[in-house]
């Protein structure tokens, strides 16, 4: 963890030219735990299990320019849930997808900045592939010091369109093909506090105009339009006397669908060694359910009306606790992260009186290695 | 009124800072003092998260959407 005379003397929080070629890669398995036989009617218990593999690089070019890449890969099987069925004086009911489905998602990010004395102007494309579902996306990235460099002020537009064009369409009566674009804003001022802490505060817009509803499930109905706000905080201290940083991290998010949440996340750097970290996290969420959410799906309503039973917008709670590993040498690491996730309606700041039978519990064991050139 | 509010607390936020020279900011310059020390993580966690809750949104601004949700 030793600290060279360059990262000295380089303004902390703003984009700064890169002076290294820097490499990462992580694979991560990420492991739903299996529905209970006794919520589904109908279709498999299994949820889904998907491999990721990602990839970054960035590397100066010159002396005012830096080019950043990503990559990722998941494989992805397993079922979802299709719907939800109501049955009187009985718990609500999953009906899942039957056959198990293999799919697999691409990423390609590329980003190039250039840099000034005291700002930085980034431009970078993204482009996502599935099967069923191409992303193209743009965004601009600004950057401002001030105050002596203790100040950074950051904004960030972006574009995408996606291309949806569900699989067996015509066999299960899907929709053919749907599209949805989306435009966010967002805007975010870094405060150095002194010399051992900084603050983040930030705040984004998102726009979605389109086909937002699921085609995969039986009846899934919601508004063409939807506004995303956020706030976000995040906070960093260094404890010299512990050789530890804490990190605190929180989000207050609210869209036009009626839900609104709250993210707490904090972590834990623990320096043992020069060369040995151990990171504990903990993560808490809270939303409260969409205004057209149903428990059960409503085959009465007009097709007109919004409804959708899916567990994601229904109110729930998670609570998510993570352990890292990381060692270190001079231009290298290696890392190994481990991570569970349970979710339930009772752990929502306002507890919802109905629990959505196909709200997740997941696993995710990460092993990653970055080294610089 | 609002707007006002806002004003004051950074207005407070920025006299309350302590001036730190550049070579005072060796702590701050630490991997693990970062907003996000590991890349990879930080888009694993919102690629995971945003497919499975209704939130999204952070500091930065939204990339390329995906089938997930």
């Amino acid at each position: 963890m030793a600290l060279t005379s360059a990262a000295l003397a380089l303004p902390a929080f703003s984009a700064s030219v890169p002076d290294q070629v820097e490499i990462g890669i992580k694979t991560t398995a990420y492991r739903e735990s299996d529905q209970n036989p006794e919520s589904v009617l109908v279709g498999s218990v299994q949820r889904y299990d998907i491999n990721i593999n990602q990839f970054y690089l960035i590397t100066p070019i010159g002396r005012d320019w830096g080019l950043a890449l990503d990559l990722s890969h998941e494989s992805m099987s397993g079922a979802s849930p299709w719907g939800t069925v109501s049955v009187v004086g009985a718990n609500t009911q999953l009906v899942m997808s039957g056959a198990t489905i293999e799919e697999a998602r691409n990423e390609l990010s590329v980003g190039v900045t250039r840099y000034f004395d005291t700002a930085s102007l980034g431009l970078s494309l993204t482009r996502s592939e599935e099967n069923d579902y191409n992303a193209t996306a743009m965004a601009v990235n600004g950057e401002w010091d001030f105050n002596n460099r203790q100040s950074t002020l950051a904004v960030g537009l972006s574009y995408s369109t996606d291309s949806i064009e569900p699989s067996d369409a015509l066999s299960f009566g899907r929709t053919l093909k749907q599209a949805r674009r989306n435009a966010s804003f967002s805007l975010a001022w870094t405060q150095v506090l002194n010399r051992a802490s900084v603050l983040q505060s930030g705040f984004s817009v998102t726009q979605h105009n389109g086909y937002l509803s699921d085609p995969y499930k039986l009846r899934d109905i919601r508004p063409r339009q939807r506004l995303e706000t956020a706030i976000n905080f995040r906070y960093r201290r260094f404890m010299q006397r512990s050789d530890s940083s804490l990190h605190l991290d929180y989000r207050y998010y609210h869209d036009d669908f009626g839900i609104g949440s709250h993210t707490l996340r904090s972590a834990w750097y623990q320096n043992l060694t020069d060369q040995f970290q151990l990171i504990p996290s903990v993560r808490y969420y809270s939303q409260n359910q969409a205004d057209f959410y149903v428990g059960g799906d409503d085959y009465g309503l007009a097709e007109t009306v919004f409804q959708s039973s899916d567990y994601r917008l229904s109110g729930f709670g998670a609570v998510t606790f993570g352990l890292q590993g990381r060692f270190s040498q001079r231009d290298w690491s290696v890392s190994v992260n481990f991570e569970r996730y349970l979710s339930a309606a009772g752990y929502a700041l306002n507890a919802s009186r109905a629990e959505h039978p196909g709200l997740l519990r997941f696993s995710l064991l990460s092993f990653g290695f970055d080294f610089r050139l | 009124m609002n707007k006002s509010l806002l004003l004051v607390i950074i207005i407070l936020l920025l006299y309350s800072c302590q001036t730190v020279q550049p070579w005072q900011r060796g702590l701050l310059a630490r991997p693990e003092m970062q907003l996000e020390p590991d890349r990879l993580q930080a888009k694993l966690h919102s690629q995971v998260y945003f497919s499975n809750e209704a939130s999204s949104g952070d500091s930065e601004v939204a990339g390329a959407g995906c089938g997930c949700n």
